[in-house]
């Protein structure tokens, strides 16, 4: 099963898509012989709860899963299996979280935190651990495929997988209907939900890939 | 250029471009010089105001670069009529620099009730960066 694990909708502030419009995309590749099976909104420091695609997944055939991307003293961190008692504890809005709290607090209430585009300058995790930066013994995974890498980027985010034995995923970082899809995670098994997605991800069955032409 | 393109011949996931191009220090000075006709040197005019601020290079106005990724639609074909543009500027554009500029057709409207068409834009720089990023919406003609 192929799932886009960060992509951006318009909740974002800097994203020009809509869901409607990614699924619309999602039936294009589709008719275009490309396989994907869905996606997961990441969106900037937030998380609506009460947001709800599943009519419009299942209308289309599509699996929709809501996550975050956080920004925190270590980089930005993508986030899923985001319950109340996760945002309970938490500010999504505050763009200096403490990335070990967020990996702490994600670890004890059924979510896993990822850094995201690790090779990123400035706000990329690998650069913070160059730094001297320590801990996060619990972090097992980076995002290794990231469709909005620049230049080396993504050569220093395989430097770091390879150096610290991470398992990586893959997502577009789309920001723009047409991106969706470009980078994804392959998993074993079926995905069909939140919870599943962090089973997988923990137990560590699923490769980043990228779109199939 | 595309002559007398209609909505008609227009398909989800056709791609629009590429244009590639260069913005001059000329052509900044020029796009410049229509709101001020005495132009005050800044970051957009001057490379050493914005080598202090700390860019490498002068860098393209905003306006300039909606204007910029207007045209990959406009150019597209005569018959184009740009409704929308709304762009996010994820990178500065430094003068002189290799530039591409590509679209790509999202959405087309098959109710027939317009003939309104969706499109992503870029701006890529010669790495393949994104440094723009964003939708248009355009209007084609009916075949005759």
């Amino acid at each position: 099963m192929l799932l886009d694990l960060h992509t951006h909708s318009v909740a974002s502030d800097d994203s020009r898509a809509t869901v409607e419009q990614y699924i619309k995309w999602v039936n294009v590749l589709r008719r275009k012989g490309k396989s994907i099976h869905g996606f997961v909104l990441t969106e900037h420091r937030q998380f609506d709860h009460d947001v709800d695609y599943s009519k419009l997944a299942s209308d289309d055939g599509i699996i929709i899963l809501k996550g975050a991307e956080l920004d925190t003293d270590t980089g930005h961190f993508l986030v899923y299996g985001i319950s109340e008692q996760i945002t309970n504890e938490l500010d999504f809005s505050d763009v200096n979280i403490s990335a070990q709290n967020l990996v702490d607090v994600c670890d004890t209430y059924g979510g896993i935190a990822i850094p995201a585009h690790p090779g990123r300058v400035g706000i990329g995790f690998a650069e913070y651990l160059d730094n001297g930066v320590t801990g996060f013994e619990t972090v097992k995974t980076v995002e290794q495929l990231n469709g909005s890498n620049r230049p080396g980027e993504g050569e220093k985010a395989e430097s770091l997988i390879k150096a610290k034995g991470y398992l990586g995923t893959g997502g577009s970082d789309a920001h723009i209907v047409s991106a969706v899809g470009t980078c994804m995670t392959r998993f074993e098994k079926k995905i069909a939900n939140e919870s599943d997605l962090v089973q997988e991800l923990r137990n560590g069955r699923f490769t980043a890939v990228k779109l199939e032409s | 250029m595309k002559e007398n393109l209609y909505f008609e011949d227009v398909e989800i996931g056709d791609d629009i471009g590429p244009i590639k191009k260069s913005v001059t220090d000329k052509d900044v000075i020029e796009f410049v010089s229509i709101r001020e006709k005495e132009i005050t040197p800044s970051r957009f005019t001057s490379k050493e105001i914005a080598n202090n601020e700390g860019m490498p290079e002068a860098i393209v106005p905003g306006p300039m670069n909606i204007a910029l990724m207007s045209q990959i639609l406009t150019d597209w074909s005569d018959t184009v009529c740009l409704l929308k543009i709304d762009v996010v500027f994820r990178q500065t554009v430094p003068h002189n620099q290799d530039l591409t500029f590509s679209g790509i057709v999202t959405d087309k409207d098959e109710t027939g009730d317009s003939t309104k068409l969706e499109c992503d834009v870029v701006m890529e720089n010669s790495d393949g960066v994104k440094l723009v990023i964003g939708t248009g919406v355009i209007a084609l003609p009916n075949k005759p």
